[in-house]
Protein backbone atom coordinates (compact mmCIF):
# COMPACT_ATOMS: atom_id res chain seq x y z
CA UNK A 1 0.00 0.00 0.00
CA UNK A 2 1.73 3.17 -1.14
CA UNK A 3 1.78 6.10 1.24
CA UNK A 4 -0.71 8.66 -0.01
CA UNK A 5 -0.51 12.22 1.30
CA UNK A 6 -3.54 13.16 3.40
CA UNK A 7 -5.22 16.31 4.66
CA UNK A 8 -6.85 16.37 8.13
CA UNK A 9 -4.83 13.28 8.98
CA UNK A 10 -4.85 13.81 12.71
CA UNK A 11 -8.24 15.54 13.06
CA UNK A 12 -10.68 13.39 15.09
CA UNK A 13 -8.23 10.51 14.98
CA UNK A 14 -8.03 10.53 11.18
CA UNK A 15 -11.77 9.95 10.67
CA UNK A 16 -12.03 12.59 7.98
CA UNK A 17 -8.67 12.24 6.30
CA UNK A 18 -8.69 13.40 2.70
CA UNK A 19 -6.51 11.86 0.01
CA UNK A 20 -4.77 14.83 -1.61
CA UNK A 21 -3.64 12.87 -4.68
CA UNK A 22 -7.14 11.65 -5.45
CA UNK A 23 -8.79 15.05 -5.05
CA UNK A 24 -5.97 16.75 -6.95
CA UNK A 25 -6.30 14.25 -9.78
CA UNK A 26 -10.04 14.82 -9.88
CA UNK A 27 -9.46 18.52 -10.27
CA UNK A 28 -6.83 17.88 -12.94
CA UNK A 29 -9.22 15.54 -14.78
CA UNK A 30 -11.95 18.16 -14.62
CA UNK A 31 -9.56 20.76 -16.04
CA UNK A 32 -8.47 18.43 -18.86
CA UNK A 33 -12.10 17.75 -19.75
CA UNK A 34 -12.97 21.42 -19.61
CA UNK A 35 -9.97 22.45 -21.73
CA UNK A 36 -10.73 19.70 -24.26
CA UNK A 37 -14.32 20.84 -24.53
CA UNK A 38 -13.34 24.50 -24.80
CA UNK A 39 -10.86 23.69 -27.59
CA UNK A 40 -13.53 21.62 -29.36
CA UNK A 41 -15.89 24.52 -28.99
CA UNK A 42 -13.69 27.12 -30.71
CA UNK A 43 -15.54 28.42 -33.75
CA UNK A 44 -18.67 26.62 -32.66
CA UNK A 45 -20.85 26.56 -35.72
CA UNK A 46 -24.25 25.13 -36.46
CA UNK A 47 -23.54 24.57 -40.16
CA UNK A 48 -19.83 23.86 -40.53
CA UNK A 49 -18.64 21.83 -37.53
CA UNK A 50 -14.90 21.27 -37.14
CA UNK A 51 -13.50 17.79 -36.59
CA UNK A 52 -13.28 18.34 -32.83
CA UNK A 53 -16.82 19.66 -32.74
CA UNK A 54 -17.98 16.60 -34.67
CA UNK A 55 -16.23 14.37 -32.15
CA UNK A 56 -17.90 16.08 -29.20
CA UNK A 57 -21.27 16.02 -30.94
CA UNK A 58 -20.81 12.32 -31.54
CA UNK A 59 -20.02 11.87 -27.85
CA UNK A 60 -23.19 13.71 -26.87
CA UNK A 61 -25.20 11.63 -29.33
CA UNK A 62 -23.61 8.48 -27.94
CA UNK A 63 -24.48 9.47 -24.38
CA UNK A 64 -28.02 10.39 -25.38
CA UNK A 65 -28.63 7.10 -27.18
CA UNK A 66 -27.19 5.24 -24.20
CA UNK A 67 -29.57 7.10 -21.90
CA UNK A 68 -32.49 6.49 -24.29
CA UNK A 69 -31.82 2.76 -24.10
CA UNK A 70 -32.10 2.69 -20.32
CA UNK A 71 -34.52 5.49 -19.41
CA UNK A 72 -38.28 5.61 -19.73
CA UNK A 73 -38.85 8.96 -21.41
CA UNK A 74 -37.12 11.54 -23.57
CA UNK A 75 -37.70 14.18 -20.91
CA UNK A 76 -35.59 12.25 -18.37
CA UNK A 77 -32.94 11.66 -21.03
CA UNK A 78 -32.65 15.39 -21.68
CA UNK A 79 -32.58 16.03 -17.95
CA UNK A 80 -29.79 13.55 -17.26
CA UNK A 81 -27.81 14.23 -20.44
CA UNK A 82 -25.40 16.90 -19.07
CA UNK A 83 -24.71 14.77 -16.01
CA UNK A 84 -24.24 11.56 -17.99
CA UNK A 85 -22.07 13.29 -20.56
CA UNK A 86 -19.85 14.86 -17.90
CA UNK A 87 -19.62 11.59 -16.01
CA UNK A 88 -18.72 9.57 -19.11
CA UNK A 89 -15.98 11.88 -20.31
CA UNK A 90 -14.72 12.54 -16.77
CA UNK A 91 -14.41 8.85 -15.93
CA UNK A 92 -12.90 8.10 -19.33
CA UNK A 93 -10.16 10.67 -18.78
CA UNK A 94 -9.55 9.69 -15.15
CA UNK A 95 -9.34 5.98 -15.99
CA UNK A 96 -6.93 6.64 -18.81
CA UNK A 97 -4.68 8.93 -16.75
CA UNK A 98 -3.56 5.96 -14.67
CA UNK A 99 -2.91 3.89 -17.81
CA UNK A 100 -0.86 6.65 -19.44
CA UNK A 101 1.28 7.34 -16.40
CA UNK A 102 1.56 7.00 -12.65
CA UNK A 103 4.04 9.22 -10.89
CA UNK A 104 5.37 8.57 -7.41
CA UNK A 105 8.17 10.29 -5.58
CA UNK A 106 10.60 8.82 -3.08
CA UNK A 107 10.17 10.44 0.28
CA UNK A 108 12.51 9.34 2.99
CA UNK A 109 11.85 11.98 5.64
CA UNK A 110 8.41 11.69 7.22
CA UNK A 111 5.95 14.64 7.02
CA UNK A 112 3.51 13.77 9.82
CA UNK A 113 0.87 16.48 9.19
CA UNK A 114 0.37 15.20 5.61
CA UNK A 115 -0.08 11.67 6.89
CA UNK A 116 3.39 10.66 5.72
CA UNK A 117 4.45 9.19 9.04
CA UNK A 118 7.47 6.98 9.32
CA UNK A 119 5.28 3.86 9.63
CA UNK A 120 3.22 4.71 6.55
CA UNK A 121 6.30 5.49 4.49
CA UNK A 122 7.87 2.22 5.53
CA UNK A 123 4.69 0.32 4.53
CA UNK A 124 4.73 2.03 1.13
CA UNK A 125 8.45 1.53 0.47
CA UNK A 126 8.94 5.30 0.75
CA UNK A 127 6.84 5.80 -2.40
CA UNK A 128 4.41 8.70 -2.41
CA UNK A 129 2.09 8.65 -5.49
CA UNK A 130 1.31 12.10 -6.86
CA UNK A 131 -0.11 11.26 -10.28
CA UNK A 132 -2.60 8.44 -10.37
CA UNK A 133 -6.10 7.52 -11.51
CA UNK A 134 -8.56 9.10 -9.12
CA UNK A 135 -10.79 6.10 -9.85
CA UNK A 136 -8.15 3.77 -8.40
CA UNK A 137 -9.31 4.99 -5.01
CA UNK A 138 -12.13 3.09 -3.34
CA UNK A 139 -13.48 6.08 -1.46
CA UNK A 140 -13.73 8.14 -4.61
CA UNK A 141 -15.58 5.51 -6.66
CA UNK A 142 -17.89 4.74 -3.75
CA UNK A 143 -18.48 8.46 -3.44
CA UNK A 144 -19.52 8.64 -7.06
CA UNK A 145 -21.76 5.59 -6.65
CA UNK A 146 -23.43 6.98 -3.53
CA UNK A 147 -23.89 10.31 -5.29
CA UNK A 148 -25.72 8.49 -8.11
CA UNK A 149 -27.71 6.58 -5.51
CA UNK A 150 -28.74 9.81 -3.77
CA UNK A 151 -29.62 11.36 -7.12
CA UNK A 152 -31.81 8.41 -8.12
CA UNK A 153 -33.65 8.44 -4.79
CA UNK A 154 -34.12 12.19 -4.90
CA UNK A 155 -35.67 11.74 -8.32
CA UNK A 156 -37.77 8.80 -7.13
CA UNK A 157 -39.21 10.88 -4.29
CA UNK A 158 -40.85 13.16 -6.86
CA UNK A 159 -43.49 10.43 -7.12
CA UNK A 160 -43.70 9.16 -3.50
CA UNK A 161 -46.52 6.65 -4.02
CA UNK A 162 -44.76 4.70 -6.77
CA UNK A 163 -41.44 5.14 -4.99
CA UNK A 164 -42.60 3.61 -1.72
CA UNK A 165 -44.75 0.88 -3.28
CA UNK A 166 -41.53 -0.33 -4.89
CA UNK A 167 -40.17 -1.22 -1.43
CA UNK A 168 -42.91 -3.70 -0.53
CA UNK A 169 -40.51 -6.30 -1.86
CA UNK A 170 -37.68 -6.85 0.68
CA UNK A 171 -35.32 -7.80 -2.15
CA UNK A 172 -35.64 -4.22 -3.37
CA UNK A 173 -34.19 -2.99 -0.09
CA UNK A 174 -31.23 -5.34 -0.35
CA UNK A 175 -30.78 -4.18 -3.91
CA UNK A 176 -30.62 -0.59 -2.72
CA UNK A 177 -27.56 -1.51 -0.65
CA UNK A 178 -25.82 -3.79 -3.11
CA UNK A 179 -26.37 -1.58 -6.14
CA UNK A 180 -24.26 1.40 -5.05
CA UNK A 181 -21.69 -0.93 -3.49
CA UNK A 182 -21.13 -2.95 -6.66
CA UNK A 183 -21.48 0.16 -8.77
CA UNK A 184 -18.54 1.81 -7.01
CA UNK A 185 -16.44 -1.26 -6.29
CA UNK A 186 -16.60 -2.50 -9.88
CA UNK A 187 -15.01 0.69 -11.18
CA UNK A 188 -12.45 0.77 -8.38
CA UNK A 189 -11.52 -2.89 -8.73
CA UNK A 190 -10.96 -2.73 -12.48
CA UNK A 191 -8.87 0.43 -12.44
CA UNK A 192 -6.95 -0.47 -9.29
CA UNK A 193 -6.13 -3.95 -10.59
CA UNK A 194 -4.93 -2.46 -13.86
CA UNK A 195 -2.60 -0.05 -12.11
CA UNK A 196 -1.41 -2.59 -9.56
CA UNK A 197 -0.49 -5.10 -12.24
CA UNK A 198 1.28 -2.40 -14.28
CA UNK A 199 3.47 -1.58 -11.28
CA UNK A 200 4.10 -5.27 -10.66
CA UNK A 201 5.12 -5.83 -14.30
CA UNK A 202 7.35 -2.76 -14.13
CA UNK A 203 8.99 -4.36 -11.13
CA UNK A 204 10.16 -7.41 -13.12
CA UNK A 205 13.96 -7.24 -13.18
CA UNK A 206 15.84 -6.98 -16.48
CA UNK A 207 17.33 -10.25 -17.77
CA UNK A 208 21.13 -10.03 -17.71
CA UNK A 209 20.65 -6.47 -16.62
CA UNK A 210 19.52 -5.15 -20.02
CA UNK A 211 16.84 -7.42 -21.63
CA UNK A 212 13.36 -6.18 -20.59
CA UNK A 213 11.53 -9.50 -20.51
CA UNK A 214 8.47 -7.86 -19.00
CA UNK A 215 8.00 -5.50 -21.96
CA UNK A 216 5.65 -7.67 -24.12
CA UNK A 217 3.62 -8.45 -21.04
CA UNK A 218 3.49 -4.76 -20.20
CA UNK A 219 2.34 -3.80 -23.70
CA UNK A 220 -0.42 -6.42 -23.65
CA UNK A 221 -1.51 -5.36 -20.21
CA UNK A 222 -1.47 -1.66 -21.13
CA UNK A 223 -3.71 -2.37 -24.15
CA UNK A 224 -6.01 -4.39 -21.97
CA UNK A 225 -6.03 -1.69 -19.29
CA UNK A 226 -6.89 0.92 -21.88
CA UNK A 227 -9.76 -1.25 -23.06
CA UNK A 228 -10.96 -1.81 -19.50
CA UNK A 229 -10.66 1.90 -18.72
CA UNK A 230 -12.89 2.77 -21.65
CA UNK A 231 -15.40 0.03 -20.92
CA UNK A 232 -15.61 0.86 -17.21
CA UNK A 233 -16.33 4.53 -17.90
CA UNK A 234 -19.14 3.37 -20.20
CA UNK A 235 -20.43 0.78 -17.72
CA UNK A 236 -20.45 3.19 -14.80
CA UNK A 237 -22.35 5.80 -16.81
CA UNK A 238 -24.89 3.39 -18.27
CA UNK A 239 -25.56 1.98 -14.80
CA UNK A 240 -26.03 5.53 -13.59
CA UNK A 241 -28.65 6.20 -16.27
CA UNK A 242 -30.23 2.83 -15.49
CA UNK A 243 -30.52 3.51 -11.76
CA UNK A 244 -31.84 7.02 -12.29
CA UNK A 245 -34.18 5.77 -15.01
CA UNK A 246 -35.58 3.04 -12.73
CA UNK A 247 -36.64 5.71 -10.26
CA UNK A 248 -38.06 8.10 -12.85
CA UNK A 249 -41.76 7.37 -12.66
CA UNK A 250 -43.03 10.01 -15.01
CA UNK A 251 -45.01 9.23 -18.15
CA UNK A 252 -42.94 7.10 -20.50
CA UNK A 253 -42.68 8.34 -24.04
CA UNK A 254 -40.97 5.50 -25.83
CA UNK A 255 -40.46 1.70 -25.65
CA UNK B 1 -9.02 1.53 2.55
CA UNK B 2 -12.22 3.47 2.90
CA UNK B 3 -11.64 7.08 3.89
CA UNK B 4 -14.67 9.11 4.85
CA UNK B 5 -12.98 12.45 4.15
CA UNK B 6 -11.94 11.44 0.64
CA UNK B 7 -15.42 10.02 0.10
CA UNK B 8 -17.20 13.25 0.99
CA UNK B 9 -14.71 15.60 -0.63
CA UNK B 10 -14.66 13.57 -3.87
CA UNK B 11 -18.45 13.90 -4.11
CA UNK B 12 -18.16 17.67 -3.57
CA UNK B 13 -15.25 17.94 -6.02
CA UNK B 14 -17.10 15.99 -8.64
CA UNK B 15 -20.21 18.11 -8.22
CA UNK B 16 -18.15 21.31 -8.55
CA UNK B 17 -16.39 19.90 -11.61
CA UNK B 18 -19.75 18.84 -13.02
CA UNK B 19 -21.15 22.32 -12.46
CA UNK B 20 -18.18 23.97 -14.19
CA UNK B 21 -18.11 21.52 -17.10
CA UNK B 22 -21.87 21.61 -17.58
CA UNK B 23 -21.87 25.40 -17.45
CA UNK B 24 -18.82 26.16 -19.61
CA UNK B 25 -18.24 22.93 -21.50
CA UNK B 26 -21.63 21.44 -22.21
CA UNK B 27 -24.19 24.22 -22.26
CA UNK B 28 -22.88 26.08 -25.36
CA UNK B 29 -22.84 22.79 -27.23
CA UNK B 30 -26.31 21.90 -26.07
CA UNK B 31 -27.56 25.35 -27.05
CA UNK B 32 -25.96 24.96 -30.48
CA UNK B 33 -27.45 21.49 -30.92
CA UNK B 34 -30.86 22.76 -29.88
CA UNK B 35 -30.52 25.65 -32.30
CA UNK B 36 -29.62 23.25 -35.08
CA UNK B 37 -32.51 20.97 -34.21
CA UNK B 38 -34.95 23.88 -34.24
CA UNK B 39 -33.43 25.14 -37.50
CA UNK B 40 -33.77 21.77 -39.18
CA UNK B 41 -37.30 21.39 -37.88
CA UNK B 42 -38.39 24.81 -39.15
CA UNK B 43 -36.71 24.13 -42.48
CA UNK B 44 -38.58 20.86 -42.83
CA UNK B 45 -41.86 22.48 -41.81
CA UNK B 46 -41.31 25.32 -44.25
CA UNK B 47 -40.46 22.90 -47.03
CA UNK B 48 -43.61 20.92 -46.31
CA UNK B 49 -45.67 24.08 -46.27
CA UNK B 50 -44.25 25.35 -49.53
CA UNK B 51 -44.83 21.98 -51.12
CA UNK B 52 -48.43 22.05 -49.99
CA UNK B 53 -48.76 25.57 -51.34
CA UNK B 54 -47.26 24.50 -54.64
CA UNK B 55 -49.66 21.59 -54.81
CA UNK B 56 -52.63 23.81 -54.06
CA UNK B 57 -51.43 26.29 -56.64
CA UNK B 58 -51.00 23.55 -59.20
CA UNK B 59 -54.46 22.12 -58.60
CA UNK B 60 -55.90 25.62 -58.84
CA UNK B 61 -54.12 26.13 -62.13
CA UNK B 62 -55.37 22.83 -63.38
CA UNK B 63 -58.90 23.73 -62.38
CA UNK B 64 -58.63 27.09 -64.09
CA UNK B 65 -57.31 25.42 -67.21
CA UNK B 66 -60.18 22.95 -67.15
CA UNK B 67 -62.63 25.77 -66.74
CA UNK B 68 -61.10 27.71 -69.61
CA UNK B 69 -61.23 24.60 -71.77
CA UNK B 70 -64.88 24.07 -70.87
CA UNK B 71 -65.69 27.67 -71.62
CA UNK B 72 -63.92 27.56 -74.95
CA UNK B 73 -65.82 24.40 -75.84
CA UNK B 74 -69.11 25.97 -74.80
CA UNK B 75 -68.40 29.10 -76.82
CA UNK B 76 -67.44 27.03 -79.84
CA UNK B 77 -70.56 24.87 -79.51
CA UNK B 78 -72.76 27.88 -79.23
CA UNK B 79 -71.10 29.50 -82.21
CA UNK B 80 -71.55 26.33 -84.21
CA UNK B 81 -75.20 26.15 -83.21
CA UNK B 82 -75.73 29.78 -84.08
CA UNK B 83 -74.01 29.36 -87.41
CA UNK B 84 -76.16 26.33 -88.12
CA UNK B 85 -79.29 28.18 -87.28
CA UNK B 86 -78.22 31.20 -89.25
CA UNK B 87 -77.44 29.01 -92.24
CA UNK B 88 -80.77 27.33 -91.97
CA UNK B 89 -82.49 30.69 -91.72
CA UNK B 90 -80.60 31.95 -94.73
CA UNK B 91 -81.55 28.91 -96.76
CA UNK B 92 -85.14 29.27 -95.65
CA UNK B 93 -85.10 32.92 -96.57
CA UNK B 94 -83.60 32.15 -99.96
CA UNK B 95 -86.15 29.45 -100.56
CA UNK B 96 -88.92 31.83 -99.54
CA UNK B 97 -87.51 34.50 -101.82
CA UNK B 98 -87.24 32.08 -104.69
CA UNK B 99 -90.78 30.89 -104.09
CA UNK B 100 -92.03 34.44 -103.95
CA UNK B 101 -90.21 35.34 -107.15
CA UNK B 102 -91.58 32.25 -108.87
CA UNK B 103 -95.06 33.12 -107.69
CA UNK B 104 -94.71 36.68 -108.85
CA UNK B 105 -93.39 35.59 -112.20
CA UNK B 106 -96.10 33.04 -112.56
CA UNK B 107 -98.72 35.63 -111.71
CA UNK B 108 -97.13 38.06 -114.14
CA UNK B 109 -97.10 35.42 -116.88
CA UNK B 110 -100.67 34.57 -116.11
CA UNK B 111 -101.63 38.19 -116.23
CA UNK B 112 -99.77 38.77 -119.44
CA UNK B 113 -101.28 35.70 -120.97
CA UNK B 114 -104.71 36.90 -119.95
CA UNK B 115 -103.95 40.33 -121.36
CA UNK B 116 -102.65 38.85 -124.55
CA UNK B 117 -105.60 36.50 -124.75
CA UNK B 118 -108.06 39.30 -124.27
CA UNK B 119 -106.13 41.32 -126.91
CA UNK B 120 -106.12 38.38 -129.23
CA UNK B 121 -109.78 37.77 -128.52
CA UNK B 122 -110.58 41.40 -129.28
CA UNK B 123 -108.63 41.35 -132.50
CA UNK B 124 -110.01 37.90 -133.44
CA UNK B 125 -113.57 39.02 -132.83
CA UNK B 126 -113.11 42.27 -134.72
CA UNK B 127 -111.33 40.35 -137.47
CA UNK B 128 -114.03 37.78 -137.62
CA UNK B 129 -116.63 40.54 -137.75
CA UNK B 130 -114.69 42.26 -140.46
CA UNK B 131 -114.33 39.00 -142.25
CA UNK B 132 -117.94 38.16 -141.95
CA UNK B 133 -118.79 41.75 -143.03
CA UNK B 134 -116.64 41.37 -146.01
CA UNK B 135 -118.12 37.97 -146.67
CA UNK B 136 -121.60 39.17 -146.33
CA UNK B 137 -120.87 42.48 -148.10
CA UNK B 138 -123.33 44.23 -146.26
CA UNK B 139 -123.45 46.73 -143.54
CA UNK B 140 -124.91 45.55 -140.47
CA UNK B 141 -126.42 47.84 -138.05
CA UNK B 142 -124.40 48.95 -135.08
CA UNK B 143 -126.59 46.91 -132.73
CA UNK B 144 -126.21 43.73 -134.71
CA UNK B 145 -122.51 44.35 -134.91
CA UNK B 146 -122.23 44.68 -131.15
CA UNK B 147 -124.29 41.58 -130.63
CA UNK B 148 -122.15 39.56 -132.94
CA UNK B 149 -118.96 40.68 -131.23
CA UNK B 150 -120.43 39.68 -127.87
CA UNK B 151 -121.40 36.31 -129.21
CA UNK B 152 -118.02 35.76 -130.67
CA UNK B 153 -116.37 36.76 -127.45
CA UNK B 154 -118.57 34.37 -125.59
CA UNK B 155 -117.70 31.51 -127.85
CA UNK B 156 -114.04 32.35 -127.69
CA UNK B 157 -114.25 32.64 -123.96
CA UNK B 158 -115.79 29.18 -123.80
CA UNK B 159 -113.13 27.96 -126.16
CA UNK B 160 -110.29 29.38 -124.13
CA UNK B 161 -111.53 28.55 -120.70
Amino acid sequence: MPAFPYLLYNWHGGLFKINITTIGMMILTGLIVLIFLRIAMRRLDMRKPTKMQNLVEWMIDFTASMARDTMPSEEVVQWVLPFAFTMLIFLFVSNWLGVIATVAIHQNTPIPWLGLTAANLAAGHNEVPLFDSPTANMSMTLGMAVMVWLLSHARGLRHPRQYFSHFKNPMAIIEEITNPLTHGMRLFGNIFAGEALISVILGIPLLFGFIPIGLPLLLIWLLYSGFVSTIQAYVFTILMTLYVGQKSYGPSSHH
Amino acid sequence: MFELGTFIVSIITFLIMFWIIARYGFKPLAVMLEKRRVHVETQITEAEQSRQQAEAFLSEQRQLLDEARHQAKAILDEARLQADQQGRELVAQAQEEARRLLEENRAMIERERADMLSGVMASVSSLSVELSEKLLRRHLSHEVHEEMIKEAEKILGELVC
